[in-house]
């Protein structure tokens, strides 16, 4: 360790030991956590002072089982700490075990320590273990281990003083090694010595049996990689087992009744079933209705504003562009933001009390016929919200090619940036009266979401049937024990990932407002008057008239003149970009600030003489809508996670060519069935 | 007998490892001489989910009937 850097802590530990939750308490940090297995699934690092030392870089590494790895998070936490380069090495490893289960946490701790870390054993949810009445000895266990052993308990602080005390003075195990190769692996685990100059036997033996080149050779020689970590996992167990017979008495049969009892239920084929259709339904209903209040709030909050500003500021260009330019772009953000929230807060909510891993579980049979898994429901549902970490959340899966299908689809999930393009349309064009005591616009928006939905589950099918299988991987999954979530968890969850929200999408947002409220009020015959006897243009003398023109007969098929042509361009960077150029192109024709929606409404098709929005132009642009990819930070996501440019263009046309064809055919049928 | 065949509430030991079975298994615990516990199915009894080692891990059918057990016992 050289002595400029700060001392670098890594976190190793299975998934759902609360290693998130001591990172938090650990560095105060922003970071999400729950209990899903594998929900940390970058590399999380924050500064933390660590006792009276200085600073210290504590590095929340993913949940895994083994240092072996089978997944992309375990490959990172591999890399993490083989690497040998001084900017990545970690100089103290901090293993959790949760109190409550430590048998399966020491495996893994003790690999850690093969490798010859300086380390510390966090015991976690001691809170738990107690109330359960699992006595632990601690002194024993350390005597065992060759290393401090510290209780701790993220809820309450207890525990962490002596922890930091602990990293401090944390040296390499004075046991061990627990787990020696033998017999038939000897001789390559010495080639494999050899040639990486190791002096560390364990190093070498992971190493070696993760490089691919070097299992094949291992392979060759008649001996199999698989054979030999699985022979690892039956001395190491062999080692805890023992040593847990003496240190650690725990009879928790009376709480696992309970809560079998309970899984019972909600795996159940009726009640099962039920029970996550209310807890949707509730879901929903949250968003829609729940939200709606903060959402009024904002739009007539912003809409004063801008009636106080157009009358405060002195008339001409500033004024102009503030209130019919710069406000309503951030107003498009804000709108979105209670919804956004109440998403996050209850996906962290499912993730928190463990109930997401058993929909993982019932989903897993209806979604192997198109070539997912029950993995995939999490990305699928988190798409309602954002395909964004929608599709970020698919980096803990196993088999790459069931990652490359839902990282295909997930997009073709509603989220919550077409909601404002579906909102205003449905307005429009979808009778605001009840049908047999339903709402035909709430019906036309649940038959939106049943739309994604299907055109998702269609589309794996297709890719599945397209795309030669190779051998399958397997479902293999940790069913974590149910848990009263951590309001500081679900709290940092919706803060950190709303805050991105507003942040990354608003950047965009709001700088494509202003780009496009110039194009609106400067074209080829001039620059806007900055004087302060400025006069809009008239916007079909705008470059972004001609924008439209320009494209208009490519979409005229579909129903579309020029201003939704233009607003279907713009939106191609972000879909909520339609409602605000629509803002935009309506109300740079006057200076008054009115509804939108009451001005789209008044617009005449100049051919029939009739309302230009009717249900065909709308039931379109809707269809367009849920089928085309326009999200540039999606796509920029999809490159990052399949390191492929290839695979965004393929995916951003084959939408594109689907939303024209779908969008095409819904607005003959319906032009033909109204008429 | 094969882990698939039990029934829910039914016990039994884990009798070897095939090498088959991806070393992820082992590695969560599920090793030979081990008890493992059939705690709950899903519909169609595909996943299943299993107490083994403390700790649940569900896994498919078709992986389940590669590991065999003993005949179950009660308690």
């Amino acid at each position: 360790m050289s002595a400029k850097r700060a001392l670098r802590v890594a976190l190793v530990g299975r998934p759902n030991t609360g290693k998130s939750s001591l990172f938090n308490r650990l560095t105060g940090l922003n970071q999400k956590v729950g209990n899903y297995p594998g929900v940390t699934m970058e590399k999380h690092v924050g500064l933390a002072k660590i006792g009276a030392g200085a600073l210290a870089e504590v590095v929340d590494l993913p949940g895994v089982y083994s240092l072996h790895p089978s997944s992309d998070d375990e490959r990172v936490v591999m890399h993490a700490l083989t690497t040998n380069t001084d900017a990545e090495r970690s100089d103290v490893v901090v293993g959790l075990a949760d109190g409550t289960n430590l048998k399966t946490c020491l495996f893994v701790f003790t690999q850690v320590l093969d490798l010859g870390f300086p380390a510390v054993l966090a015991v976690t949810m001691v809170d738990e273990m107690e109330r359960r009445g699992a006595q632990l000895d601690i002194t024993a266990l350390e005597s065992a281990l060759g290393v401090r052993v510290i209780p701790v308990n993220s809820r309450t602080g207890m525990g962490f003083d002596q922890l930091q005390e602990a990293i401090l003075a944390a040296k390499p195990s004075t046991q061990g090694p627990f787990f020696q190769p033998a017999g038939a692996h000897l001789p390559w685990l010495q080639k494999k010595q050899e040639c990486i100059g190791a002096g560390l036997t364990y190093r070498a033996w992971l190493d070696g049996l993760s490089d691919p080149d070097f299992a094949e050779s291992v392979r060759a020689s008649g001996r199999s990689p698989e054979r030999a970590r699985a022979d690892e996992a039956i001395q190491r167990y062999r080692w805890v087992n023992q040593w847990l017979r003496k240190v650690y008495h725990y009879d928790p049969v009376r709480d696992r009744r309970a809560a079998a009892r309970f899984d019972r239920i909600v795996v159940h084929p009726v009640w099962g079933s039920a029970f996550l259709f209310g807890v949707l339904f509730v879901l929903f209903q949250a968003l829609f209705y729940g939200a709606s209040v903060p959402m009024d709030a904002i739009d007539g909050g912003i809409a004063n504003l801008a009636a106080w500003l157009h009358g405060v500021l002195p008339s001409g260009f500033l004024n102009h562009f503030v209130t019919s330019g710069l406000l309503p772009g951030i107003a498009g953000v804000l709108i979105f933001l209670p919804q956004i929230a109440l998403l996050f807060f209850s996906i962290a909510l499912l993730e928190e009390t463990g109930y997401m891993a058993r929909v993982v579980f019932i989903m897993d049979r209806f979604m192997r016929p198109f070539g997912l898994s029950g993995k995939s429901v999490v990305p699928l549902v988190s798409g309602t919200a954002c395909a964004i970490p929608a599709v970020m959340s698919t980096r803990n899966m196993e088999s790459a090619r069931e990652r490359w299908l839902a990282i295909a689809v997930t997009p073709l999930m509603t989220c919550s940036a077409r909601l404002p393009v579906y909102a205003l349309i449905i307005g429009l064009v979808v009778p605001n009266t009840p049908w047999l005591g339903i709402s035909l616009q709430g019906l036309t928006l649940f038959g939106l979401y049943a739309l994604g939905f299907a055109a998702a589950l269609v589309g794996s099918a297709l890719l599945n049937r397209l795309v030669p299988q190779q051998k399958a991987a397997h479902f293999l999954m940790e069913m974590p024990p149910y848990r009263m979530p951590i309001a500081r968890n679900v709290a940092t969850a919706v803060w950190t990932r709303s805050r991105s929200f507003v942040v990354e999408a608003g950047k965009i947002i709001v700088s494509i407002s202003i780009v496009l409220w110039f194009l609106a009020n400067s074209g080829p015959k001039g620059l806007p008057n900055f004087s302060a006897s400025y006069e809009p243009m008239p916007i079909e003398e705008s470059y972004l008239g001609s924008i439209g023109r320009g494209i208009q007969p490519v979409l005229a098929p579909l129903g579309y003149d020029w201003k939704i042509s233009v607003a279907i361009a713009s939106s191609f960077v972000a879909r909520e970009v339609f409602v605000g150029t629509m803002a935009t192109l309506y109300s740079v024709d006057g200076d008054e600030i009115a509804p939108v929606r009451a001005r789209m409404a008044d617009e005449i098709n100049p051919e029939t003489g009739k309302p230009y929005f009717n249900l065909a132009v709308g039931i379109s642009l809707l269809v367009f809508y849920a089928f085309a990819l326009q999200c540039m930070s999606t796509l920029a996501v999809v490159v990052r996670e399949t390191r492929s440019w290839r695979f965004a263009l393929i995916q951003f046309t084959a939408y594109a060519a689907v939303a024209y064809v779908a969008a095409w055919i819904a607005f003959r049928l319906i032009s033909y069935l109204t008429l | 007998m094969n882990l698939s065949e039990l029934g829910v509430g039914q016990k039994a030991l884990i009798l070897q490892a095939p090498v088959e079975l991806p070393v992820k298994l082992f590695e969560m615990g599920c090793l030979p001489g081990e008890e493992v516990e059939l705690v709950f199915a899903a519909p169609f009894r595909d996943p299943l989910c299993f107490r083994v080692q403390g700790t649940l891990v569900s896994m498919r059918r078709e992986l389940a009937e590669l590991i065999p057990i003993t005949e179950p016992h009660v308690g």
